[in-house]
């Protein structure tokens, strides 16, 4: 045990006493108890208020009004976040022009994991499928939304990847990466199409209901359309961000599957 | 008071003492992606003590989503008065998805670095000239 162990050792041991005082004496403002904050009773209390639309969201799902409106550009900037990352992704591996099936006969076996496993990987898409495209509908009103959503769908392809192969989602499904960067691109301008629209009738910038207080925006989105809820531009963003993580993911997923032996040829190692 | 109050401190401590463990990895890993793992664990242990801070404690206590699309006021105050703190929620959302995504992005470069200089230890890499 040299001295740079032990210097790291007492480190590790101050920064978990520091952290321990801080929280236990109230440094987090309000550590669990049977009140919650200010702020959060605002918005607990404006998300849904019929009474007092001022501050309105039309949703009665407190988290999704508060990622998408009242804290909008938070979300916004951290959806840039993970394109950017993406982006890293792709752009590391950019020198990779697979075409699979050019890489001699014994990789156009189809070859993946026994029928078992096959057949279930199907009918357990089926059901991702379903439960990703209602959680993503549903962001506004229950549970969930578009982020939720999209990584619970890109576990399908990933599925898909390890019962049968990598080909069997790029020629059967057709889903490869160009497919996939077209999606997330598509999702991102459904959001920026979103959030600037309001512009074009004279509203603010990432604006949902009507805000009163403003000098010129009596306009607002949609609450709902007969029956069915919208609740503004929630509905609209958390199927753009559906879009956005799903494909981005899937994206990911199938750049982390290219050959290794593939990639050594390419580099020249 | 609850059971759940009095047990409060050491789930804090638990989860701090995850968080300074995982800090140890960071710092100590011997190779790339063993610090990837320890700041995975770093990162859902912030999220899961973010969490545990908007938690409230009481009689009932529920999710932060309305039950009805046209609620009464006494209904809003029952809302106001039940639900957690929806804050720390909304961050860990999107705090989920990005370390995901920034964690895919780390194992690229480490799957790369692999790649290239054929091993992944930390000291290994750094002895590497030329």
């Amino acid at each position: 045990m040299s001295g740079r162990d032990v210097v790291i050792g007492i480190a590790a041991a101050l920064l978990l006493l520091t952290i321990m005082v801080v929280v236990l004496s109230g440094g987090t403002a309000c550590t669990p108890s049977t009140e919650i904050r200010r702020l959060a009773e605002f918005y607990l209390k404006h998300c849904i208020n019929l009474y007092n639309k001022t501050w309105w969201t039309s949703s009665p799902a407190a988290v999704t009004s508060m990622l998408w409106d009242y804290r909008g550009i938070d979300t916004y900037y951290e959806t840039s976040v993970f394109f950017l990352a993406i982006i890293g992704g792709v752009a590391l591996f950019r020198v990779v022009e697979v075409k699979l099936g050019a890489g001699g006969r014994e990789e156009k076996k189809e070859l993946g994991l026994s029928l078992i496993v096959k057949t279930s990987t199907r009918i357990v898409f089926l059901l991702i499928l379903i439960v990703a495209v209602s959680v993503a509908l549903h962001g506004h009103v229950n549970p969930g939304g578009g982020f939720q959503a999209g990584s619970v769908l890109a576990v399908g392809p990933l599925l898909f990847m390890a019962a049968f192969s990598r080909r069997f989602l790029e020629d059967r499904l057709k889903l490869d990466r160009a497919k996939c960067v077209a999606l997330l691109t598509i999702g991102l301008i459904l959001i920026v199409l979103v959030i600037a629209s309001p512009l074009v009738v004279g509203g603010a910038l990432m604006q949902n209901q009507p805000k009163y207080w403003l000098p010129k925006s009596p306009w607002g989105y949609l609450t709902h359309v007969g029956p069915l809820e919208l609740s503004g531009t929630l509905f609209f963003l958390d199927v753009a961000e559906f879009l956005v993580v799903s494909f981005g993911f899937t994206l990911l997923f199938i750049i982390v599957s290219i050959p290794e032996k593939e990639f050594r040829r390419l580099l020249g190692l | 008071m609850s059971v759940e109050q009095i047990l409060q401190p050491y789930c804090y401590a638990a989860l701090v003492t995850i968080i300074a463990i995982s800090l140890y990895g960071i710092v100590r890993g011997a190779s790339l992606t063993k610090k990837l793992i320890a700041l995975t664990i770093f990162g859902d242990t912030a999220n899961a003590l973010m969490i545990y801070v908007g938690y409230r404690f009481g009689e009932e206590v529920f999710a932060p989503v309305m039950p009805t699309f046209e609620p009464s006021p006494s209904e809003i105050a029952w809302f106001v008065s039940t639900a957690v703190d929806p804050v720390p929620q909304c961050l860990v959302i999107t705090a989920i998805v990005i370390n995901m995504a920034i964690t895919m992005f780390l194992a690229f470069l480490i799957i790369q670095a692999y790649r290239l200089y054929g091993t992944v230890s930390v000291k290994k890499i750094a002895k590497l000239r030329g």
